[in-house]
């Protein structure tokens, strides 16, 4: 199954790091990954598609516990 | 004032008067502030040990416990006692030296990205680049290591951060712990619904227990619903021992009456536990009757591992509370007389399978002599390591308390326990200089992996009471290569132990033997008697197993248990009733 993710995340150092690597740890495969620094310059928006087998909202509820995850959310991909 | 001093007065500001660490190259301007200021701090002899015992201080008093080493090896060496907060849901903070920021990614010396090498073990970690971001990291790595599920946070500090000048930075000021959300009401109306139906209800409570600060209201449910309840290895004391509804702990070293009633159940009320596998053996045929109401602070816990019927995501102690009155009068309600019946039907089994004491020969008992030093020491505090002790303890010793338990649990590290007793007896101790007994239940396997915090005991007197359990082997890694490696014994020999005793004496510290079952008593009294620290080296058998144990990948049903098979086969039936027969393992 594949979904995707749009997050906001703060600007800050490991924030990406933490974001693709709790993705991995909880069974999602990354397939693609890309974003930008917001204008404000203090967050990046980031976009993902992952694939992988358990239910999506056990991942949307890891990645919002990140201090650093401001805003998830997980669509599953058509 | 520089940043290293700015840090030594935030801390005292967060409340922080003890912490534990060892010095080195790039965290000595910290070392140098501590110097002469109000905190007090431990010197181990490994930062392992300095991990351990800020986890050991967090888990006794439920304070936030703190760390400090240098960068490279020191900063590495912290990393299981890390790990171990962030599994066990420990509130801790960590600091680390890093290299001046203008020598980071230049592979200086000690230059270790001890930010990036802990990433997936903590909450949340703060590399810190410029003085002026003291304030809010050090503010927020508090609030987040208390707030919520705790868990442990990570500030590395680079050495020319410690000595910028941080004179203008304003005071410390520390920030709340975060509320706790409760459930909305509908949630505890679906779960007390669900309680209402069920014929055979059973709770298994979990450490959220006690991390949520709902021990009495968790009592108070279970006394008025009057429901059987089993318990995790974390959970064990969120219920007392002898309290007549306590099953026991459930799993693959719990006891019968405990997993079959889960087994049994129509449905299981889970209070601050995760499934975990060592709880559930093969998780498809856990509670295979049950449905689930699930109470738990952190939500990616509920439907991880087991489809919840009912979620009550929020603060444990609020949720307890708004359903113990609803529960309380459903054993006089429509299934009643099936309640009843149910709860007599765990209590009996309870009765039968209760462990026996009375093993032959003059040899040790383990069992029996920590069942005897639960009941010589109540009040005690008690820290183990990992291994076949472990589980002896959690299944003998009478836990009142869940925070007089501390053990390792989700991480299972070997060498934990004397570390986490000079914590625990730290953290205990108050300004008049009163001293709770602390006991550590160690391994001959455990201790020497972290044998030499004995000095640390020494130095500062700290009464800490060691029970080495010594068989001479690794061995719950022996009994396994036993049962299922065909007894091809790889690497578990320990028969070339050190003198334990010679090297206590060597540290100054009291040293007791025994080896005698006769001799067990007087060697507690003691021990316990003992004005300082002391250790007590028990010999044991080198084949002594835990039971019961499930074996891997098989349900909980399916308990191996030849020392219970023994002592029924050679009792009269009446007295052991409802004894299932031992299952024996599928082909």
């Amino acid at each position: 199954m594949r979904y995707r993710l749009d997050l906001t995340l703060r600007q800050a150092e490991g924030a990406l790091a933490r974001v693709l690597g709790a993705a991995e740890r909880r069974g999602f495969r990354p397939l693609s990954v890309d974003g930008e620094a917001q204008p404000d310059g203090d967050r990046w928006h980031l976009r993902m598609t992952v694939e992988g087998e358990r239910a999506d909202s056990a991942l949307q509820g890891q990645l919002a516990k990140l201090y650093d995850c401001l805003a998830v959310e997980v669509v599953p991909c058509p | 004032m520089n940043g290293a001093r700015w840090l030594v007065q935030a801390l005292a500001a967060e409340g922080v008067d003890t912490l534990f660490g060892y010095p080195g190259g790039t965290i000595m301007p910290f070392y140098d502030a501590l110097h002469g200021s109000t905190l007090k701090h431990v010197l181990v002899r490994h930062e392992q040990g300095a991990a351990f015992a800020a986890n050991g201080y967090a888990r006794a008093s439920g304070r936030v416990g703190v760390c400090v080493a240098t960068s490279g090896p020191g900063a590495s060496n912290l990393v299981t006692g890390i790990a171990d907060a962030m599994l066990d849901s420990v509130p801790m903070v960590a600091i680390t030296g890093q290299v001046a920021t203008t020598l980071m990614g230049t592979d200086a010396f000690q230059e270790l990205d001890v930010f990036g090498l802990t990433l997936p073990i903590v909450k949340h970690s703060f590399l810190v680049r410029r003085a002026d971001d003291l304030p809010n990291v050090v503010a927020e790595a508090f609030r987040l290591a208390r707030s919520g599920r705790p868990g442990p946070v990570l500030i590395d500090l680079p050495k020319d951060v410690q000595n910028a000048d941080a004179s203008h930075l304003p005071a410390h000021a520390p920030l709340p712990t975060d509320p706790v959300p409760s459930a909305p009401d509908a949630a505890y109306h679906e779960a007390a619904a669900l309680i209402a139906h069920a014929r055979k209800p059973l709770v298994y409570g979990g450490g959220g227990i006690a991390l949520g600060d709902a021990v009495d209201a968790f009592r108070a449910f279970v006394e008025g619903s009057q429901i059987p309840t089993v318990l995790t290895l974390k959970g064990l004391g969120a219920l007392p021992a002898a309290h007549a509804l306590n099953l026991g702990m459930l799993g693959m070293h719990g006891n019968r009456a405990a997993n079959l009633s889960v087994q049994e159940c129509d449905l299981l009320i889970v209070v601050g536990a995760r499934f975990d596998d060592r709880a559930t053996g093969k998780l498809a045929e856990f509670a295979p009757n049950a449905r689930v109401v699930h109470l738990d602070l952190d939500a990616c816990e509920i439907g991880k591992l087991r489809h919840a019927d009912a979620a009550v995501n929020g603060d444990l102690r609020r949720a307890l509370d708004a359903l113990t009155p609803a529960c309380s009068a459903q054993l006089h309600g429509r299934n009643g007389a099936a309640r009843r019946a149910w709860r007599d039907t765990c209590l009996q089994r309870k009765r039968a399978c209760a462990p026996r004491y009375d093993a032959p020969g003059d040899d040790v008992y383990a069992p029996a002599l920590l069942k005897r030093l639960s009941e010589l020491a109540p009040d005690a505090v008690v820290t183990c390591d990992v291994g076949q002790h472990q589980m002896w303890v959690a299944q003998h010793w009478r836990f009142d308390d869940p925070r007089k338990h501390l053990t390792s649990g989700a991480l299972g590290a070997m060498g934990f326990g004397l570390p986490a007793a000079i914590g625990a007896q730290l953290a205990l101790q108050d300004g008049a200089g009163a001293a709770p007994r602390v006991i550590c239940v160690s391994g001959d396997g455990s201790f020497l992996m972290n044998v030499q915090e004995l000095a640390t005991v020494a130095r500062y007197r700290l009464p800490v009471k060691i029970v080495l359990l010594d068989n001479q082997a690794l061995g719950m890694v022996r009994q396994w290569q036993e049962l299922f490696f065909e007894r091809r014994y790889s690497e578990v020999d320990l028969s070339d132990n050190p003198d334990f005793c010679a090297i206590a004496t060597a540290f100054g510290i009291h040293a007791l033997h025994v080896e005698r079952a006769d001799e067990v008593e007087g060697a507690l009294r003691a021990l316990l008697d003992a004005p300082g620290p002391a250790l007590l080296h028990v010999a044991i058998d080198q084949a002594a197993n835990v039971w019961p144990l499930v074996p891997p990948n098989h349900s909980n049903a399916h308990m191996l248990d030849p020392e219970a098979d023994a002592i029924a086969a050679v009792a009269a039936p009446a007295d052991f009733p409802h004894q299932e027969p031992a299952h024996a393992l599928p082909a």
